[in-house]
């Protein structure tokens, strides 16, 4: 098991968090605190840099979708980068792939 | 050293002892009660003395205070029991009595004195029969100390008890209501058994990751009208009473939606209007993933044909009668729940003799089997540990997979459910296995 580890940072598309470790039940309200605490403006976009993360359970996929619905109430957004195949397959399943932008690497999803 | 008056002063003493000595007499003197009888009736503790059948011969001023008597109303008149209550009478008659005959003396007895006016007092009462010189018994020496302060003691430690007692019940009873509640409502949650599907077998499985937690995962199976049946099968997320709370509005959401629609993309789709119009804004967001579909056996062939979609779960397996397995994709289909409107996406397939249909939850392929949860068990895994179980009937391959469930042990930290729908194989051997 390894702990969850979140590291925020600026970019020029917006703020990014990048996620590492495990994401599940049990510290989930580290990522809805690191969410609240974020400042997004209306057309920016939250990236979130999932490069590092080992796991996400439902917990996660929860904070994901309040993520996004929190960004559409100010006008901003949120996407995901670098993805891995294990949490893909996951996010494929129960059909979020279709409602976030999914970007391949952190570069892509930086880009202005 | 001894400070008495009538001590022989020992003739080894030095003479400065036994100056020391006399001078503190004097002291002592000085400071103790100069009259035995002024002790007696003023002494700190109620004195009486009585004759042998009760009647008060003496009793000293305290306890004519304390009881608000006159001492010419008492001695000669009044027998001990007189100054007790009906309830200290009786037990003196029943067991002080007796005692002190047999024992000469008894100590630290509690009884209640009655006061002019009316009021009681506690007492811790003992006796000492006084005998004479050829040991015949001539009265009784008893002493009274007042245990108001002591019985006001005992009655709040009994009064806590009680309390301590009563929040100790009412604790057990509210908890017992409380399981019986939670079993109530599981069962609404899960049925007991599935009605008979003409034509068809089915068999289920669920394993509760927590028993004192209310499950997320849900299935049924029910008749839509003369023909066909709906079935559904599905996992809210989250834990507790407010999945719990999803769960229920799921299930009686899909029923009522399938007897006014059946087919399975519009049944979800009213599943997932209600949940969205019900949860969205909350700021928590709660969502479902599910599959829902129809049965309808063909009398004629003995074949079931199942149409189904599926939003945000893990696809269908179909197990072919010839050893066979696959997949019955559903791709795209969205979380039920997250957004007003949600794409999902339907299937179909004939089940004939021998054939399986099987629906999960993500317990099952969420399942860790090694260290760390990149080991997770897997799809593919899954797949292929069914085709082994393939032409089996339904009660089967859910015995095999509870086996397969149970070989996880602690790596299945979530709810677990399974829904296998089959109709039986036509081979008679096949068949004699049920």
């Amino acid at each position: 098991m390894s702990p969850l580890k979140i590291t925020p940072r600026d970019a020029a598309t917006g703020p990014v968090l990048e996620l590492s470790g495990e994401l599940d039940y049990a510290n989930v309200a580290e990522l809805h605190q690191a969410l609240d605490g974020l400042a997004l403006r209306p057309g920016r976009c939250l990236v979130l840099d999932m490069s590092g993360l080992e796991f996400c359970d439902s917990s996660g996929i929860t904070a994901l979708i309040a993520a996004r619905s929190n960004a559409q109430t100010v006008r901003a957004d949120v996407a995901l980068a670098a993805v891995p195949p294990n949490i893909l397959r996951v996010l494929r399943i129960v059909g979020l792939d279709q409602i976030f932008t999914v970007h391949p690497d952190i570069e892509s999803a930086t880009r202005p | 050293m001894m400070c008495r008056a009538d001590q022989q002063p020992d003739p080894q003493d030095a003479d400065a002892d036994a100056d020391a000595d006399r001078t503190a007499d004097a002291a002592f003197a000085a400071l103790l009660e100069d009259s035995a009888e002024d002790l007696y009736e003023n002494a700190p503790c109620g004195y009486l003395s009585t004759l042998m059948d009760g009647t008060i011969a003496k009793i000293n001023g305290t306890l004519l205070d304390w009881l608000g008597l006159e001492r010419e109303a008492v001695v000669g008149r009044k027998r001990f029991t007189d100054l007790l209550t009906v309830g200290g009478k009786l037990y003196h008659e029943t067991h002080f009595a007796p005692l002190l005959r047999m024992q000469s003396e008894i100590s630290g007895i509690a009884l209640e004195m009655k006061q002019t006016g009316g009021g009681r007092i506690p007492v811790l009462v003992s006796s000492a029969v006084k005998h004479g010189t050829t040991g015949q018994p001539l009265l009784i020496r008893t002493t009274v100390f007042d245990a108001r302060d002591r019985r006001a003691y005992e009655e709040e430690l009994l009064r806590r008890r009680e309390a301590a007692e009563e929040a100790r019940r009412q604790a057990e009873a509210d908890r017992a209501r409380l399981q019986e509640a939670l079993a109530v409502l599981q069962q609404s949650l899960l049925p007991d058994t599935l009605p008979p599907v003409p034509g068809a077998q089915t068999a289920t499985h669920y394993h509760t990751a927590s028993p004192d937690r209310l499950g997320g995962d849900f299935y049924d199976v029910f008749a839509l009208d003369g023909q066909r049946f709906g079935f559904f099968l599905g996992d809210v997320c989250g834990k507790g009473p407010q999945a719990a709370a999803l769960t229920s509005l799921t299930r009686y959401t899909l029923r009522a939606a399938a007897l006014h629609d059946p087919d399975p993309v519009s049944a979800l789709t009213t599943l997932n209007t209600v949940l969205h119009e019900r949860y969205a804004g909350s700021g928590d967001p709660r969502y479902c993933t599910a599959v829902y579909g129809t049965l309808e056996p063909d009398p004629a062939t003995g074949q079931l044909a199942v149409h189904l979609a599926a939003g945000g779960h893990p696809p269908a397996i179909v197990l072919r009668a010839d050893g066979t397995a696959d997949f019955l994709p559903t791709p795209g289909g969205l979380l039920v729940g997250i957004l007003p409107s949600a794409p999902f996406t339907d299937a179909t397939t004939v089940l004939g003799p021998g054939d399986t249909l099987l629906l999960y939850t993500d317990g099952l392929t969420e399942a860790r089997t090694g260290q760390d949860r990149a080991g997770l068990y897997g799809d593919e895994a899954l797949l292929a540990f069914v085709t082994a179980h393939a032409g089996k009937p339904p009660h089967a391959v859910v015995q095999a997979l509870t086996g397969l469930l149970d070989s996880f042990g602690d790596g299945l930290d979530d709810d677990t459910a399974l829904l296998a729908i089959g109709v039986p194989a036509s081979d008679p051997q096949t068949r004699d296995e049920r």
